[in-house]
């Protein structure tokens, strides 16, 4: 095996590679740091690389290697992080001025699991500036962009991580899923993004936007490294009050789908949908049917309330999540304020970005007296009639499939409409609203080769299931390329 | 002023909302030490400080602690409650926002029954919920700094309803409230250091008048003398608007607002006015999962609850024979009715012991700050000077001189004082006082003569007289037989 190559392989393939004494822990992690040094000017995944931390990691592991010490589950895998998740002792900037310094005081618990099992923490991605965006545009620094047209959008909130991994930058990079930011991404870039269940992975260390829709999850070039970063990070963790106190998962997964798995699609809901779109999702469902899944038709057409439901809850939480951020214990702070209220006001109105502050006056109006019933409470009792909406089309079948968004990646600036942007997570939205699980993996690309997308959903804690019916999927169509741009071999 | 014939025609309506800093080991929401007085902020965690990313994780132990108030008052227990998030900005609060309970509290209801001038009188709550504190301002001549280290402590607010109706029955409620804090050992209620904060919402209204007027708040009261004076204070002030004004709207003449006690002007001093009323935008906390809790387990802390507050006073009253007042000052402090128990078990003398405590070494320990606890006088030395003066071996008046020395040199056995100093052991040979009795009587002959009279004045300043000449230590039995005999 020739170092050249190690982007091309899965991070299982490398993980066995470097176990089998083929390739030093060094060797990837320096590979996949020129990768980054070389594409992310144009790229723009990563917001910091971790040079000096992945190069620490990576001898560690040659030496404990070499010693036949025991390695862990991800050793020697180079794992981006979003960069909303802490690294202790490393800025987490969140993608906002507000926090271009900070350092974070203590570990993300999923990064410091990885970070145990072995796994190579190689940087910090960018992102839409505190996870709000379905664009990456909504970045304080610079926008991070489609490497299959680098005009176009990754998508967002996690857009840094699906364009590192898509370029194949890193083999894995976690992101978080508030209302479609690790699917819709993924979607657009051609990768595969999982968000579990809400609670199977911790929040601890996550920067919350919603903390009742966040969750932290796996974006990788395949469904199997998804389901080997679940098994290291879908742990109850005793610093996140929300977390399952569940035992650990098996990820083994099968390329056969189990005789009589039922799959739902919400014909009604998706009518909409442009040709291009539905004629790829048909196709996909086909795939599903080959592989011998019934296909029956759920009645989820109370999702069309979602995205005004989640926009309501979302800026809710988000308005008091990032209250926090007021210039007195951390972050920016204005330096011309003379007032406690100037502090206040001069440093958010200095360190937020247009999309934060919209979303925290959206809040702050939906939760304040006298609007409250009107909003955030009915919003609440709509949220759930979503999830027994989903109940009782799981009680018709094992999955739902539907696509990730209405198009394949857009050019950049290209929708300047917010409400036609927020309608980007129409079809991510419901599974978090839910709490239930749903996988992105690439079903195809459109007339502009640009990769499209579709999920399975599953019901509450069938994490198992939803990456086994996307493996089975997978394994079928194999739609995942590595864009043409970033095929060649490293010199 | 208040004795005047107007303003007993007026009812004050007083509620009160106590905030007690519950005594666990760690914070609410944290694993940071719950400790006062350390330097600043050395007692935070991320969560304490606000940190992105930090959760909170609810302290079961603070949970459990407010569940045992809320069985002791015999309130209601919820066993599914949840917490809300009550947003405002002040640097003292890390995130911006509190994690109260609003919507479904843990306990609500309950009874406290308190002692108000010698007469027990119950009442009402209407809830209490867990709650985190906020950090301290510090103010320093050109900025001011934040002490997080109180930030995330535990809190239990306890709202009564409007049911009080005086200044004392107001601070008789609010002990009584602390006694059951301090019997349950839920929390230390040091008012000097916070730990028991008082807020009261005080309107008044013309006896008999059924709704109630504008009511405004005073903050933070930290000690019932003060509760006391505040209330005392607003309430005159209220009156006499209302007096001097008696065709203005209510509302006008009292607007809603915050108010601060000043002890120096002894006046209540405006903060700011609630024109428009505060927008928390309450809404539940999602990072926290609702309280869930079993009967079985409320079964078994109640079960377990100790003698409280109410239960010790009847059986002082009922079983010693105390007075109402007596039992209800040494009940007050938790601590110092232990330590009446303790001098209890070995001088079986309850009225004595609790005048020695409450009034004797209370009035000379009152302008050192200290108790009998705490400046090391153990209850066994009480109960040793109590049973000389019951045996008969000290005079009242050598004991007070003997309660002086153990207040100076605290830790002296009594007996060891009496035995180091001869004049502290009193004279009961009739041989010894004999023949100064008979000195007395002889210089004082008209004296013999009132005696014999009739005049009871005569027979006591006969015994003065030979008091002094023995400087106190004469038996007072022996020297009254010996005069009785004398001047038969």
């Amino acid at each position: 095996m020739t170092l050249k190559r190690l982007h091309h392989l899965s991070a299982i393939e490398l993980r066995d590679l470097f176990l089998q004494g083929e390739v030093s822990a060094v060797e990837i992690a320096t590979y996949f740091l020129k990768r980054i040094q070389k594409h992310n000017k144009d790229l723009g995944a990563f917001l910091t690389p971790l040079e000096a931390r992945a190069l620490l990691k990576a001898e560690a592991l040659d030496r404990k290697r070499s010693q036949n010490k025991p390695l862990g589950k991800m050793a020697a895998i180079p794992v981006a992080i979003k960069d909303n998740m802490h690294v202790n002792g490393e800025i987490t900037t969140c993608a906002s001025h507000f926090l271009v310094d900070y350092k974070a005081p203590f570990d993300s618990t999923a990064s410091r699991l990885m970070e145990e099992e072995d796994a190579i923490l190689i940087g910090k991605t960018n992102l839409d500036e505190f996870a709000m965006g379905s664009s990456n545009e909504n970045s304080a620094f610079f926008p991070a962009h489609n490497p299959w047209n680098l005009k176009c959008v990754p998508g967002g909130s996690s857009g840094g991580s699906a364009a590192a991994v898509a370029a194949r930058l890193a083999p894995i990079a976690t992101g978080s899923d508030t209302g479609g930011s690790i699917r819709q991404p993924a979607g657009f870039c051609g990768i595969v993004g999982y968000k579990p269940t809400y609670g199977r992975v911790s929040r601890y260390g996550l920067v919350a936007f919603a903390s009742s829709l966040d969750q932290i999850g796996p974006m990788t070039t395949n469904v199997a490294d998804a389901a080997l970063t679940m098994e290291v990070i879908g742990r109850y963790c005793t610093h996140d009050a929300t977390s399952l106190d569940l035992p650990q998962e098996s990820y083994l997964l099968s390329k056969e789908l189990e005789p009589g798995t039922v799959i739902g699609v919400p014909w009604q809901f998706l009518q909409n949908l442009k040709p291009e779109v539905l004629e790829n999702f048909q196709e996909a469902v086909e795939s599903m049917k080959r592989l011998g899944a019934k296909i029956v038709d759920v009645d989820l057409d109370l999702l069309k309330y979602s995205i005004a439901v989640y926009y309501i809850l979302a800026t809710a939480e988000a308005s008091t999540n990032l209250a926090r951020f007021d210039g007195i214990r951390y972050g920016l702070r204005a330096r011309q304020a003379k007032t406690l209220e100037e502090v206040y006001e001069l440093s958010r109105q200095k360190g937020f970005g247009q999309e934060v502050k919209k979303r925290i006056m959206l809040g702050t109006y939906v939760l304040s007296s006298g609007f409250q019933d009107a909003y955030y409470k009915k919003a609440q009792k709509v949220r759930t009639l979503i999830l027994e909406g989903f109940e009782k089309a799981f009680s018709k079948c094992d999955t739902i499939m539907m696509p990730i968004a209405p198009s394949a990646a857009f050019e950049r600036g290209s929708i300047s409409d917010p409400i036609e942007m927020y309608l980007q997570d129409i079809f991510t939205v419901p599974a978090n609203l839910a709490g239930i699980p749903a996988i992105s993996v690439p079903s195809g690309y459109d007339r502009r080769h640009m990769p499209l997308g579709i999920q399975f959903i599953g019901p509450q804690l069938c994490d198992v299931p939803v990456l086994q019916y996307a493996y089975a999927y997978e394994q079928a169509t194999r739609h995942a390329k590595i864009p043409p741009l970033y095929v060649e071999d490293h010199k | 002023m208040r004795g005047d014939l107007p303003y007993d025609l007026w009812e004050p309506v007083i509620g009160l909302e106590i905030h007690t800093q519950l005594n666990t080991k760690s914070k609410l929401f944290s694993s940071a030490p719950n400790h006062f007085g350390d330097e600043p902020n050395t007692n935070i965690t991320v969560v304490c400080t606000g940190q992105p990313g930090a959760l909170p994780v609810l302290n079961k132990e603070a949970v459990k602690k407010a569940i045992q108030f809320g069985l002791a008052i015999g309130s209601e227990i919820s066993l599914v409650s949840s917490f809300d998030r009550k947003s405002y900005f002040y640097p003292d609060s890390p995130r911006n926002f509190q994690i109260t309970q609003y919507e479904t509290p843990l306990i609500r209801g309950g009874i406290i029954t308190a002692d108000v001038g010698g007469i027990s009188k119950t009442f009402a709550i209407n809830r209490a919920h867990l709650e985190d504190d906020a950090g301290m301002l510090k103010h320093f001549s050109t900025f001011a700094g934040i002490d997080y280290n109180r930030a995330g402590a535990p809190l239990v607010e306890i709202v009564s309803e409007p049911c009080i109706h005086s200044a004392k029955e107001a601070s008789a409620y609010a002990m009584a409230v602390r006694a059951i804090l301090l019997y349950l050992d839920v929390s230390d209620g040091n008012m000097e250091e916070g730990s028991l904060r008082i807020d009261a919402n005080i309107s008044v209204r013309p006896k008999g008048e059924k709704g109630l007027r504008p009511r405004i708040e005073i903050k933070n009261m930290n000690s019932f003398t003060y509760l006391e004076m505040a209330i005392e204070a607003e309430v005159t002030r209220q009156i006499a608007l209302y007096l001097k004004n008696p065709n203005r709207n209510p509302i006008e003449l009292i607007p809603p607002g915050t108010y601060r006690w000043d002890p120096e002007t002894k006046e209540t001093i405006l903060m700011r006015h609630k024109e428009s009323a505060d927008d928390y935008r309450y809404f539940p906390e999602p990072d926290l999962v609702p309280i869930v809790l079993t009967q079985s387990y409320l079964d078994e802390l109640k079960a377990s609850l100790p003698e409280l507050p109410h239960d010790r006073f009847r059986r002082y009253v009922s079983d010693l024979g105390l007075s109402e007042y007596a039992a209800s000052t040494l009940i007050n402090e938790k601590a110092l009715s232990d330590y009446f128990e303790e001098a209890l078990k070995t001088c079986p003398h309850p009225r004595m012991l609790c005048n020695w405590i409450t009034v004797e070494f209370a009035g000379r320990l009152k302008d050192t700050g200290k108790n009998l606890l705490n400046i090391g006088i153990p209850p066994h030395h009480l109960a040793k000077l109590v049973l000389l003066i019951e045996q008969g071996k000290i005079t009242g008046r050598i004991a007070k001189s003997i309660a002086d020395d153990m207040v100076a040199s605290p830790g002296m056995d009594p007996e060891a004082i009496v035995h180091q100093n001869p004049d502290y052991q009193p004279v009961a040979d009739v041989e010894s006082i004999e023949p100064i009795v008979d000195e007395v009587l002889a210089a004082n002959p008209q004296s013999i003569a009132d005696y014999k009279a009739g005049r009871d004045k005569a027979f006591a300043f006969l015994v003065g007289q030979v008091m002094k000449q023995t400087r106190g230590k004469a038996s007072p039995q022996v020297v009254n037989d010996l005069l009785r005999k004398k001047m038969k």
